[in-house]
């Protein structure tokens, strides 16, 4: 028996999984429908695919989430999971699955779907033959990601450094890349027995000033440890920044080089998409405002040619949206893209060579760490700074980089920490903004631009 | 094992001697009238011989480990920094003294190995004033080293005869930086064995640095799952003679620091079922919910003072109870592992020699439903070989 198979035994045999039986799961995905793989729905429908959030504790609410989004013609479904769960702390997610089902409140902010488990949970993951998204936020996702597939989600997002700066203060790094080793590991076996199982990366991070080469080499970072594991799908992603014109040099850039980097360590067969989040930072209170918000990051999502936009909804700003809320945006988003014809082809040469130049620097200092495994080149390069993450909450981050935006609301590096950015980019990007001001201007102004869509 | 080619290790206990060469391992029950040195090579000469001194590699619990006080200005940084970097030194913590409190804390009596000053980041200062020489006027101590602010290190210099000065183990992030200081008490460590004869002794058999066995314990963890069915987060309990160490991953605690180790340790000195048995026979009175374990272990308290094979079973038995209550919930102590979230626990030391797996899990799973009243069932692996140690030998 291999090490993996030893490991999931014991993770599987947990008082909250009721008898795990490899060989069915096993010879359920090989005989599962394709359209249940988003890998397959790339491949095969000609459009950006829609998705929107969305979990719910009850199965009975979750399924009329579904039908909601099903009406709204959604491409791909939400499984957002609840808090608890992402804690791995199954005994509060059960007691509030309980409470929420004797009565009519929620007691839980997403669908748990290890108390749920996964014979249950299938009947309504395959009932509506759309790819479903797995949306946790789980350092430690190796029960659930089992689970997941189990029950018929054949996309699983996250990653050890996405999944843990912007979420965690205190969960250990190493172990989130050896916890993400394992679901690697796991969705490249399954990806053996039909279409491959996705993997995407939450790239919004904190979605707070986060600046793109950041983004970028984050991204990258997590589609090699994905890829070297045998992954054969697998969707880089970022958020709306603020600047069209950044968003636009985002995608060319991180296309390029996801295709760079996949070829360098010798990957040429496995599909890269790219996938973008409508506006992740704080949501203007006025719904009208949020509406336009909402259509402006469908417009940009079409200009950069993502595979894929997640959606936001015009209750953002105020609470859990409703279901109709949710499906309402699905439906304004579907016909919006509909009608984006003749799309001028945007190209920024100069923001595209300094943006370049300021990831690869990023990654060659990562690749030359001496560590020996790639995980662990990437941990010692959060652990001694050369990846910065503007306002994560993780003890490991090193939150010396200060970021502002410029005139254009471009997102730009004014302070960079031990972030190995070249000399002449840095100055480039400090060039773009008015630093003449003395310093509690600029702190207001980062609050400022923190805030800029409210 | 193939790194085990011609070397050997040793593994020197407070109970057993532990031999392990690339064919098999061997334990030896001490003679504690001899000298360590004679009795090891009138037990294992006959193998010992066959080894050059370069490939044999020994490490040692059996000097009782260094005990250390640790005085500090928080309960959430210095303290806990201090703590935190001893344990994983193989270090034994008497006890840690709050410096706004250390007026009214009672001055041990025993002497301590080594005592810890810290507190501070390097721009504050005037931390520690006259309070803390009266206290260490009347504590008996061998060493004291200070890791705190750099702006006081002149002052404690010029007040307390012998202090070593180390850099700050806390930085200007309230970041934990710990190599100077474990650097220093790993030598500290080095430096007591070689003070002490019969350990002294030893390397006359062998030209390596004998290394302390919780040092390398910790070192092993990583690599565990080459030779145990182990999924992480996971707890190793070592229950020895004198003392019971627990290693565990760090996943398992809220407050973490960023430390060089995926695995913290945690000692509990005065736990152990041969040279600590009536401390742990104190502390399994003052339990409640013993008099329960010892009738669903069908036995009374007067199994407390018998000497018999069934004793020695049952005391194992609560130690383990006993150690699980101490890092749980249930106590507010130094740590609290998150023990639902546990996928398997590791036992070694001399238990594995006298439980059989069944009653380990008869026990864990007593503790789960009247401690933390779940079913939570973690895998029990047994280190039945008592050599999970060697795994780290060859790795220093």
């Amino acid at each position: 028996m291999s090490l993996l198979q030893e490991e999931r035994n014991i993770i599987l045999n947990n008082e909250y999984v009721d008898n795990f039986d490899f060989a069915e799961v096993e010879e359920f995905v090989k005989n599962a429908s394709k359209d249940l793989f988003i890998s397959y729905n790339f491949k095969t429908k000609n459009k950006m695919l829609v998705q929107p959030r969305g979990g719910f504790p009850t199965y009975d609410k979750m399924f009329a989430l579904y039908e909601f989004f099903d009406k709204a013609d959604v491409d791909v479904l939400p499984c957002t999971i609840d808090s608890n769960t992402r804690l791995n702390d199954y005994t509060t997610a059960k007691k509030m699955l309980r409470l929420s089902e004797e009565n009519e409140v929620d007691m839980l902010n997403g669908y748990p779907l290890i108390n749920h488990g996964y014979r249950t949970s299938r009947k309504m993951m395959t009932h509506f033959n759309k790819p479903i998204s797995l949306r946790h936020g789980t350092p430690d996702a190796r029960l659930l990601i089992e689970t997941a597939i189990a029950s018929g989600i054949f996309e699983i997002e996250g990653g050890p450094i996405t999944y843990l700066l912007p979420y965690s203060k205190n969960f250990p790094l190493d172990k989130a890349f050896l916890y993400w080793k394992y679901v690697e590991r796991v969705c490249a076996e399954y990806s053996k027995l039909n279409e491959p199982i996705n993997r995407e990366s939450f790239g919004p991070l904190t979605a707070t000033l986060v600046p793109p080469c950041i983004t970028i080499v984050i991204q990258l970072l997590e589609m090699l440890l994905s890829l070297e594991e045998g992954v054969k799908s697998f969707s880089v992603s970022f958020s709306q920044t603020g600047s069209m014109n950044q968003d636009i040099v985002m995608g060319a850039v991180i296309r390029k080089l996801a295709k760079h980097y996949s070829e360098q360590i010798g990957v040429t067969d496995a599909d890269i998409h790219l996938v973008y989040h409508q506006w992740m930072g704080a949501f203007p209170m006025d719904q009208n405002f949020a509406s336009q918000l909402i259509n402006m990051s469908t417009v940009i999502a079409s200009m950069v040619g993502a595979n894929k936009i997640i959606t936001k909804t015009k209750q953002e700003a105020s609470g859990i949206p409703t279901k109709e809320a949710n499906a309402e945006t699905v439906a304004n988003t579907q016909y919006l893209l509909r009608i984006l014809n003749g799309l001028p082809n945007i190209v920024d040469e100069q923001e595209e060579e300094i943006l370049t130049a300021e990831v690869m620097a990023i990654m060659e200092a990562v690749f030359n760490d001496p560590a020996d495994t790639l995980w662990r080149k990437v941990f010692n390069s959060i652990k001694n700074g050369t990846i910065d993450v503007p306002f994560s909450p993780h003890i490991i981050n090193n939150n010396e980089m200060i970021t502002v935006r410029d005139r254009n609301k471009n997102i730009r590096i004014i302070k960079r920490g031990k972030v190995p950015i070249p000399d002449r980019c840095f100055e480039y990007e400090k060039n773009q903004c008015d630093l003449n001001k003395d310093t509690t201007s600029i702190v207001n102004d980062i609050i400022h631009d923190i805030g800029i869509m409210q | 094992m193939s790194k085990l080619e011609n070397k050997l290790l040793i593994d020197v206990g407070s109970t057993y001697f532990k031999l392990c060469t690339k064919d098999n391992v061997q334990q030896h029950f001490r003679d504690f009238n001899k000298d360590i040195y004679d009795d090891l090579t009138y037990k294992c000469g006959e193998i010992i011989k066959d080894y050059d001194k370069e490939n044999i590699h020994i490490c040692s619990s059996a000097n009782g480990g260094l005990s250390t006080l640790i005085i500090g200005v928080t309960n959430s940084f210095s303290l806990k920094y201090a703590t935190n970097i001893a344990f994983n030194s193989g270090i034994n913590i008497i006890d840690t003294v709050l410096f706004r409190d250390i007026e009214k804390t009672s001055i041990p009596s025993e002497l301590i190995d080594v005592v810890i000053v810290v507190g501070g980041i390097d721009s504050v200062s005037n931390i520690f004033d006259e309070r803390l020489f009266k206290f260490l006027d009347g504590l008996n101590y061998s060493n004291i080293v200070y890791v705190g602010s750099e702006k006081d290190s002149a002052f404690l210099k010029e007040n307390i005869e012998n202090v070593v000065v180390l850099p700050n183990i806390i930085n200007e992030k309230l970041h934990v930086e710990e190599e100077n200081l474990k650097e220093y008490l790993t030598n500290l460590y080095q430096a007591d064995i070689m003070g002490k004869e019969d350990i002294k002794h030893l390397y006359d058999i062998t030209s390596n640095q004998i290394f302390s066995t919780p040092y390398i314990v910790n070192k092993t963890l990583p690599m565990i799952d080459s030779k145990f069915k182990v999924a992480d987060p996971y707890i190793l309990i070592d229950i020895g003679g004198a003392t019971t160490d627990i290693h565990y991953s760090k996943d398992l605690v809220e407050e973490n620091m960023v430390t060089e180790n995926e695995y913290d340790r945690l000692v509990f000195k005065k736990l152990g079922v041969f040279k600590s048995k009536e401390s742990l026979i104190f502390a399994a009175k003052n339990n409640e919910f013993v008099y329960e374990l010892l009738a669903h272990l069908k036995v009374t308290e007067h199994i407390f003072d018998e000497t018999s094979e069934k004793a020695t079973r049952v005391l194992m038995q609560l130690a383990i109870f006993l150690v699980l209550c101490k890092v749980s919930a249930y106590r507010q102590a130094y740590v609290n592992l998150k023990l639902n979230a546990l996928n398997s626990i590791v036992l070694t030391g001399g238990i594995t020699k006298v439980l059989k797996q069944e009653e380990i899990e008869d026990i864990v799973t007593f503790f789960y439903k009247k401690i933390l009243n779940s079913q939570h069932n973690p895998t029990i692996v047994m280190d039945n070989n008592y050599d999970v140690w060697t795994l780290g030998m060859l790795e220093k």
